[in-house]
C-alpha cells in the first residue's frame, strides 16, 4: 500500500512551521515553549505512525522542467530513523524546559530544534536528490545555531564553526556525487528519474552496470562516503564532534544520539543495495572499524563526561558503518539494529551526563563517583543504558555487537580479501575491548567511593528524569524480548538496506559461535583490564601531548589558522584603505584575466589592420591622442580635469561621425556631469605631491597594460564579428517599429527586446547609491564615536579619500 | 566657484537643461534620448545648480527649510527624498514588468498603442515601455543625487 502524500508532507512541513512561529509561542507560553515542542514532535511521530507497514514513493511537484520534485520514500528504513528522531525529539523537548530554565535565547533555541528536527524528518523520508541535499545541509546549518547556542562563549563559537566548515564541506562531496549518480540515472533510467532515488534503488544492478561502464563507480561512491563520513564523523574528520559537546546537553543528546551525525548512516544505508561491492565492503568495513577503535580509545582518555559520550557516539558510528559496510546480511541487521539500540541508550546517557552536570555542577570524571546514593534513580538508569552500551549481554547493545563480529567473521567467505579476513575480526575486537572499558568508567560515576571535594549533590526534577527513564525503560524491553523489536520495526528497515534479506532472529546465544567467542573475550579482556583504566588513560593522553600532529584537531587549527592568516595578510596588501592601491588590483587583475582569457582560447593571432579612418575621424582622434598626452604632462588639478574632457567630447564625436547618435548623446552628457563632479570636488583634494619614481614607473606599466588591454578586446571582438549586420541586428533593427512601437531602436532595445538587462542594470545603479549611502553614514558613526562633531571635521581624512570620490559617479 | 557670472549663468540654463532632459525623455521612444539619457541631463542640471549655489540651498533657498549645520547629509529631507525617488522608480521599473503578467504574458512584455487624430500632434504612439522608461529615469537622477549630495556634502 501506497504512503499518503498529505500525511506524509504533513509530518515534514509540521516542525519547520511550528519553527517559524515560535516567537509568538514563546510569548503566550514562555519557558513552557519546550513543551509545545514535545507535541508537534508527538503530532509528527504519530503522522508517521500512521504510515507504518506502507511502501512507496509519493512526490509534489517542484520544478518540473528539470524533473525535480518533492519526493518522498516511505519504508522501514526510512520511519525506523523518521520516528525515532520525532520520539528522541519529544523526549528532549520535554526535558529542555527545566535544563534551560533560566537561559536566554530560547525562541533561538526552540525555533533551532524544531528546523532540525523537522530537516531529520526530511533526509528521512526524502527520495529525490536535490531533496536530499537540501534537508541534508539544513540540519547542517540547525545544528549550527544549536551547537553556537552559547553566543559569548568563544569555545561555543569555535565548536559550531568547525561542525559548519566539515558537514557542509563534506556536504559539498556529497552534492558533487549526486550530481553524478543523476546523469547516469538519466541516461540509463530516462530523463525522468534523473533524480529519483527510489527508482535508482529499483534497478540497482543496472545503476551500478552503468556506472562502472563510465569509470564513474569509484568517484562516486568515494564522494558520498566523504559526505557520509563527515556528517556521521569518521576518523579522520570525527572531531568535530566531541568538540560540538559546548552545546546544552539536550542539544548534545538529540544530535549525537539519534539524528544529525547518524544521517551519513542512514544515507550509507540508504544506498548500499545501489552500491554494495568488494570496494564498497573494503572502503566502509575499514573506515568504520578504524573510527570504531580510534574513538575508543580516545574516549578511554576523555576526562569530561560529555567528551567521553561523544568519542563513544563516535565509535558507534563507526561500529554502524562498518556493520553496513560488510556484504553479508549480518552487516546490515548490525547496522539496522544498532542504529535503534544506540539511538536508545545514547540519548540516555547524555541526558544523564545533563542531569548529573546539573546537580553536581561539574563534568570532570575525577571530580565524580558514588553518586547512587544521591541519584538512585539516576544510577539505574545509567546500569541499563551503560551496559547495554558495553554490550554486555543480555542488554540490547549485546545484540547488535553479536551481529557485527558474526558479519567481521563473515567478510572473508564472501570477497576474497587475504589477511583482512582475519584483521577486521580482530580490530572490532580490539575497539569494543575499550567501549567496555569507557562503558564501565562511565558507571562508577555512580559507584564505589564519593569523592572527597564533591558539594551536595541535589535531587534532580522528575522532568529532568522522565524522558530518560523512558528511553532506559525502551532499551530494557529491547533487551528482554529482542525478537519483537525486530519483527516491529528492525526487519523492515532490514529489507530496504540489505541486497537478500531474510527472515532475522536475535536473542541469547544457546550454542557457541565464533561470535559468541569473540563476546567473550571483548567482556573477560575488558573487565581484566578495567583496573588499569588509570595508566591507560594517563598512556593515550599522553601521546598527543608529546607528538601534536597524531591529533586531527591540530590539523584543523593549523590549516584553518594559515588560512585566516594569509586570508588577513592577502587583504592588508589590497584593500589597504589607498584609493590606487585597489585600483592597481582591479585594473592589473582584470588586464591579467582578459589577456589570459584570449590567450587561451587562441583568439590573438597577428592580423593585418585595415585602417580605413576618414578624414574627419582622423582628425577627431588625432585631437584626443593630443588631449590624452596633455592629461598626463598637466601640473594642475584644473588643467588636467579639463584636458580630460577634451578626450571625452571627442570620444562624443567620434560616436556621431559613427553615426551614433545615442551614444554620442550619453557620453557628451556623462561627461558634462563627470567634469561637473570633478569640479566640485576638486576643491578638496590636495594640491599636487610628490611621487617617486618607482610610483611613476608602476603607474606607467599599469597604464599601458590597460591601453593594451582594452585595445586587443577591441581587435580581437570587432575580428570575430561576420560582415555586414548579424542576424540579431537585423532583427531588431526590423521589429523596432512593429513589436516596440519605436523607430529609435536603441531605445526600444534598452526598454522593451532587452527589459531585463535593463532591469539588472537599474539594479546596479541602486546598490550603488546604497552602498555609497551605507559607507558614508557608517563612517559618520565612527568619526562620531571618536570626537566630537563639528565644523572642523571635513578638513582632516577627506584629502586620501576624496579622489575616490568621484569614481562613483564614473561607474555610471 | 558660486561667483555673480557663475550664478546668472545657472539661473538661465538650468531651466532650460531640464526641458530640454524632459523632453529627451519623453521622445526616446523614437528619436534619440530616453530615460537614461534624460536622467543623467537632469542630474547635471541639479549638479549646476550646487556648484552655483551651494549644496543647502535646494532646501533652504527653496523649499525654505532650516538646515542643521552639524547635521549628517544622509539625513537631510532632501536626499530622503532622492533616496525615496530610486527606490519608487526601482518599484515602478519592476511593477511595469508584472503587469503583463495579469495577463499571461512573460514578465516585462511591453505593448504599444497608436492613435490617430489628436489635436496638435496628429499621430501618435503611445508605449507601455514608458512606464518602464519612467522607472529608469527615476532610478536614475534619485541614485545619482543621492550619491552627489552624500558626497559632495562630504
Amino acid at each position: 500500500m501506497s504512503p499518503d502524500l498529505a500525511i506524509v508532507v504533513a509530518a515534514v512541513a509540521l516542525p519547520f512551521v511550528v519553527a517559524a512561529l515560535t516567537p509568538v509561542l514563546f510569548r503566550v507560553l514562555g519557558e513552557g515553549t519546550g513543551f509545545a515542542g514535545t507535541a508537534v514532535a508527538l503530532t509528527s511521530f504519530g503522522l508517521l505512525a500512521t504510515q507504518y507497514g506502507r511502501e512507496g514513493a509519493v512526490a509534489l511537484p517542484w520544478v518540473p522542467s528539470r524533473n525535480i520534485a518533492l519526493q518522498f520514500y516511505v519504508d522501514g528504513w526510512a520511519l525506523l530513523f523518521a520516528l525515532l528522531a520525532c520520539g528522541i525529539g519529544a523526549l528532549i523537548f520535554s526535558y529542555s524546559p527545566a535544563y534551560m530554565h533560566g537561559e536566554s535565547g530560547l525562541v533561538r533555541y526552540y525555533a533551532a530544534l524544531l528546523a532540525f528536527m523537522g530537516s531529520i524528518v526530511g533526509v528521512a523520508l526524502a527520495a529525490d536528490l536535490i531533496a536530499i541535499f537540501l534537508f541534508w545541509e539544513l540540519t547542517s546549518l540547525a545544528s549550527f545555531v544549536l551547537i553556537g547556542y552559547y553566543t559569548a562563549d568563544d569555545s561555543s563559537q569555535y565548536a559550531a564553526r568547525m561542525a559548519m566548515f566539515i558537514t557542509v564541506g563534506g556536504g559539498l562531496f556529497l552534492l558533487v556525487g549526486l550530481l553524478l549518480l543523476s546523469v547516469v540515472a538519466g541516461d540509463v533510467l530516462g530523463p525522468g528519474a534523473a533524480f529519483d532515488l527510489a527508482a535508482m534503488l529499483e534497478n540497482p544492478d543496472e545503476m551500478q552496470g552503468a556506472l562502472r561502464d563510465r569509470g564513474l563507480f569509484l568517484p562516486v561512491l568515494g564522494l558520498l562516503a566523504i559526505g557520509a563520513g563527515t556528517k556521521s564523523a569518521q576518523v579522520p574528520l570525527h572531531f568535530w564532534l566531541p568538540n560540538a559537546m559546548a552545546a546544552p546537553t539536550p542539544v548534545s543528546a538529540f544530535l549525537h544520539s539519534a539524528t544529525m551525525v547518524k544521517v551519513g548512516v542512514y544515507f550509507v544505508g540508504r544506498t548500499r543495495p545501489l552500491l554494495v561491492s568488494a570496494e564498497w565492503l573494503f572502503l566502509f568495513a575499514s573506515l568504520g572499524l578504524t573510527t570504531m577503535t580510534v574513538c575508543a580509545i580516545l574516549a578511554v582518555a576523555s576526562t569530561d563526561i560529555k567528551e567521553l559520550l561523544a568519542y563513544s557516539t563516535a565509535s558507534h558510528l563507526g561500529l554502524m558503518i562498518a556493520g553496513f559496510g560488510f556484504t553479508s546480511v549480518y552487516g546490515a541487521e548490525a547496522g539496522v539494529f544498532h542504529l535503534l539500540n544506540h539511538a536508545l541508550f545514547k540519548a540516555a546517557l547524555f541526558l544523564v551526563a545533563g542531569i548529573v552536570a546539573h546537580e553536581a555542577g561539574t563534568r570532570e570524571i575525577d571530580e565524580l563517583g558514588g553518586l547512587r546514593r544521591d541519584l538512585p534513580i539516576t544510577a539505574a538508569i545509567t546500569t541499563v543504558v551503560a551496559l547495554s552500551m558495553a554490550g554486555i549481554p543480555p542488554f540490547n547493545g549485546f545484540y547488535s555487537k553479536e551481529l557485527l563480529f558474526e558479519a567481521a567473521v563473515e567478510a572473508s567467505h564472501h570477497h576474497d580479501i587475504g589477511i583482512l579476513g582475519w584483521l577486521y575480526p580482530a580490530v572490532a575486537v580490539f575497539g569494543s575491548i575499550f567501549t567496555v572499558l569507557y562503558s564501565l568508567k562511565f558507571l562508577s560515576l555512580f559507584f564505589g567511593e564519593r569523592p572527597e571535594g564533591l558539594d551536595h549533590v541535589h535531587r534532580p526534577p522528575v522532568s529532568l528524569l522522565v524522558p530518560p527513564a523512558v528511553l532506559a525503560l525502551l532499551a530494557a524491553f529491547v533487551s528482554v524480548d529482542p525478537q519483537r523489536a525486530v519483527d516491529l520495526i528492525v526487519q523492515s528497515g532490514l529489507e530496504a538496506t540489505a541486497v537478500d534479506p531474510h527472515e532475522m532472529h536475535v536473542g541469547i546465544p544457546t550454542s557457541y559461535s565464533p561470535a559468541l567467542g569473540m563476546s567473550a573475550v571483548t567482556i573477560g579482556v575488558g573487565l581484566l583490564a578495567y583496573p588499569t583504566y588509570g595508566r591507560l588513560h594517563d598512556g593515550i593522553r599522553a601521546i598527543p601531548r608529546t607528538v601534536p600532529q597524531v591529533g586531527a584537531n591540530w590539523w584543523y587549527d593549523t590549516v584553518v589558522d594559515g588560512l585566516s592568516d594569509e586570508g588577513r595578510r592577502f587583504a592588508e596588501t589590497v584593500h589597504n584603505g589607498m584609493l590606487r592601491t585597489y585600483a592597481t588590483w582591479t585594473l592589473g587583475a582584470t588586464c591579467a584575466l582578459a589577456l589570459a582569457g584570449f590567450v587561451a582560447a587562441g583568439a590573438i593571432e597577428p592580423t593585418a589592420l585595415g585602417i580605413k579612418a576618414t578624414v574627419p575621424i582622423a582628425l577627431v582622434l588625432l585631437v584626443a591622442v593630443i588631449g590624452a598626452v596633455a592629461v598626463v604632462t598637466s601640473d594642475s588639478h584644473i588643467a588636467g580635469v579639463l584636458t580630460l574632457s577634451i578626450l571625452g567630447f571627442m570620444v562624443a564625436i567620434f560616436y556621431i561621425l559613427a553615426s551614433a547618435p545615442d551614444l554620442a548623446l550619453t557620453q557628451l552628457v556623462v561627461e558634462t556631469l563627470v567634469l561637473l563632479i570633478f569640479l566640485l570636488v576638486i576643491e578638496e583634494i590636495p594640491e599636487y605631491y610628490e611621487v617617486g619614481i618607482g610610483r611613476v614607473a608602476r603607474d606607467a606599466v599599469l597604464s599601458v597594460a590597460v591601453g593594451a588591454t582594452a585595445f586587443v578586446t577591441v581587435l580581437v571582438t570587432t575580428d570575430a564579428r561576420p560582415d555586414g549586420p548579424t542576424e540579431i541586428a537585423r532583427g531588431y533593427a526590423e521589429q523596432a517599429v512593429p513589436r516596440g512601437g519605436g523607430t529609435n531602436i536603441v531605445n526600444v532595445t534598452l526598454v522593451d527586446f532587452r527589459g531585463f538587462d535593463t532591469l539588472g542594470e537599474l539594479a546596479v545603479v541602486a546598490l550603488a547609491a546604497i552602498s555609497i549611502l551605507t559607507l558614508i553614514v557608517m563612517r559618520g558613526r565612527d568619526e562620531g564615536r571618536i570626537g566630537p562633531r563639528g565644523e572642523d571635521r571635513p578638513d582632516d581624512p577627506a584629502g586620501a579619500r576624496s579622489d575616490g570620490d568621484p569614481s562613483g559617479g564614473d561607474d555610471e | 566657484m558660486t561667483t555673480v557670472i557663475m550664478r546668472t549663468t545657472a539661473r538661465a540654463i538650468v531651466p532650460i537643461i531640464l526641458v530640454v532632459a524632459i523632453s529627451l525623455f519623453f521622445e526616446g521612444h523614437n528619436l534619440p534620448g530616453g530615460g537614461f539619457i534624460g536622467g543623467v541631463l537632469t542630474v547635471t542640471a541639479f549638479a549646476i545648480i550646487y556648484m552655483a549655489f551651494g549644496l543647502d540651498f535646494l532646501e533652504r533657498g527653496i523649499l525654505g527649510r532650516d538646515v542643521d549645520p552639524g547635521k549628517g547629509p544622509s539625513r537631510d529631507r532632501v536626499v530622503v527624498a532622492y533616496r525615496r525617488l530610486f527606490a519608487y522608480g526601482f518599484a515602478i521599473a519592476v511593477g511595469s514588468g508584472l503587469v503583463p503578467l495579469l495577463f499571461g504574458r512573460p514578465f516585462l512584455t511591453q505593448t504599444y498603442e497608436s492613435l490617430e487624430g489628436v489635436p496638435i500632434y496628429g499621430y501618435l504612439g503611445i508605449a507601455s515601455a514608458l512606464v518602464f522608461d519612467f522607472g529608469v529615469y527615476c532610478v536614475v537622477v534619485g541614485g545619482l543625487l543621492t550619491i552627489l549630495s552624500v558626497v559632495g556634502a562630504e
